[in-house]
């Protein structure tokens, strides 16, 4: 298991400390991308809940691909255009094949999801899957040299934090459950477990993709391209082309919905992608599982889902929001010191060194600095993929229609205006910090 | 000829480099098993 790929270019220097005020900055900007990435996970629950539970879960989830594929490529290229991907795929080669084996285990993780909430219900799934934060942690700890020389507060900051999170998670899914489980019981905590163990280990493509240097906005165009394959062949083989085909154009006045969650997810996901760059797995998974506190929000104000509940069941979501927050507080008070910093360079410089990349390359990546000289302008490919997914969008927004439902509108309004805000505050930060490397 | 013979020197170190990454089998084993519950599920 010692076989690396031959050349001067590989990473053979010690990789040299991050100045303390950069790293300080760095983890900085990595917690606050966390949190905004719980916000925008959470906020892409929003939209799907306008649309008819007719649909099959498959094809809401294709369709929830579809959008996240056209976003995938359209915000990267709005925010640096496309030539830094071939910039990218010139300097780790190697990490396509691992962003697109990333992508197949988010669209069958995803399509677990689905038969784990069949079969025992949302409170009992959630939980479950919630697991991967757990799993993430065992990933970093083990594969990539996370939380070592950290010291027992940070120890117990991260794991203490996790733990807590994940007791407010389930404490949050019992609360805002209404279906009672129904049979075949043991299948859906398989689902739902395996979901966790999926979307847990899918982390270690993301990290090994962001120790090497590659920029987070590369690496979710090439994850994009496994998940939309595997979600087609998935929803091909489960529904039938034809069927399915019908089944989205007598669906067409709700494609706009589902479509906007997947774009929304996406901004999520990058935030998350860049917590992960910047703080590691094992701090920035269970920071974005804060997604599910902003699920309830919108669930509870915008939705109304608990109207009616007795006080057992507000106690429940009173006591699970703050479990989450605590236990979010805790890990973003557990930043990474600058000797717990070092074994990352120490990992970051063992793959260097397997994938023949160059030193100066992992180290730019680390840093959130440039490497290379790479054109900042836009191509006519970068205008074609914006403009293209606007005209789409703004098509599928014409013919869309509003569900009969009552809707908090004065909280809508204020919790996408919370979400804009951290969009704004934290891209900014990212920008000023990273130039979004 | 064998068929890694025909390929060019980049791409044979780049596979040769990820198959023996222990890091790539899970992942990989992680989803052949996702894959299969889910054809048990269907």
């Amino acid at each position: 298991m010692n076989s690396s790929l031959p050349g001067a270019q590989a990473a053979s220097a010690a990789a040299s400390a991050v100045p303390p005020a950069r790293l300080r900055s760095l983890q900085s900007v990595g917690i606050f991308c966390g949190f905004a990435a719980g916000a925008w996970l959470g906020g892409a629950e929003a939209p799907i809940k306008l649309v008819n539970p007719d649909i099959s879960p498959i094809t809401v989830s294709f369709v929830m691909v579809l959008g996240v594929f056209l976003a995938r490529w359209s915000v990267p290229a709005f925010l640096r255009g496309t030539s830094h991907l071939r910039h990218d795929v010139r300097q780790a080669p190697h990490l396509v094949i691992w962003a697109v084996l990333a992508g197949c285990m988010w669209a069958v993780a995803n399509t677990l999801t689905v038969y784990a909430i069949r079969n025992v219900g949302l409170s009992i799934a959630f939980p479950l899957w919630n697991t991967n934060s757990l799993l993430g942690i065992l990933w970093g700890v083990l594969l990539f040299n996370e939380l070592h020389y950290a010291g027992w507060r940070r120890w117990l900051g991260v794991l203490g934090g996790a733990l807590c999170m994940f007791a407010g998670a389930t404490l949050l899914a019992v609360a805002s459950s209404h279906q009672a489980a129904p049979g075949k019981a043991t299948l859906g905590i398989a689902a739902a477990l395996g979901a966790g163990i999926l979307w847990g280990t899918m982390y270690i493509p993301y990290r090994k993709a962001y120790l090497t240097g590659m920029n987070p906005l590369s690496f979710i165009t090439f994850f994009t391209i496994g998940e939309v394959v595997t979600m087609s062949a998935l929803a091909v083989s489960y529904r039938g082309a034809a069927p399915l085909w019908h089944e989205l154009v007598s669906a067409r006045t709700v494609l706009f919905w589902l479509m906007l969650g997947g774009f929304v997810w996406v901004i999520g996901d990058l935030f998350q992608q860049y917590a992960t760059k910047y703080v590691g797995i094992s701090r920035g998974i269970p920071l974005s599982n804060s997604n599910q506190l902003w699920g309830l929000l919108w669930g509870v104000l915008v939705f109304h889902e608990l109207r009616g509940a007795g006080g057992n069941v507000y106690a429940q979501v009173a006591g699970g929001s703050l479990l989450m927050a605590l236990g979010a507080v805790a890990i973003a008070l557990s930043s990474a010191a600058e000797r717990e910093h070092s074994s990352w360079r120490d990992a970051a410089e063992r793959e260097g060194r397997r994938y023949g990349v160059e030193h100066e390359y992992v180290q730019a990546g680390m840093e959130g600095r440039a490497h290379g000289t790479v054109s900042h302008s836009r191509t006519a490919l970068d205008w074609l993929l914006i403009v293209g997914t606007t005209a789409l969008f703004v098509a599928l927004a014409v013919i869309a229609r509003l569900p009969r439902m009552e809707i908090g509108m004065g909280w809508a309004i204020f919790l996408a205006f919370a979400m804009l805000a951290l969009l704004s505050a934290c891209g900014i930060s990212l920008w000023r910090t990273t130039r979004f490397r | 000829m064998s068929e890694p013979d025909l390929l060019p020197e980049a791409p044979r170190n780049l596979i040769r480099a990820i198959a023996t990454d222990l890091h790539f089998w899970i992942p990989l084993t992680v989803l052949v098993g996702g894959l299969f519950l889910l054809d048990k599920l269907r």
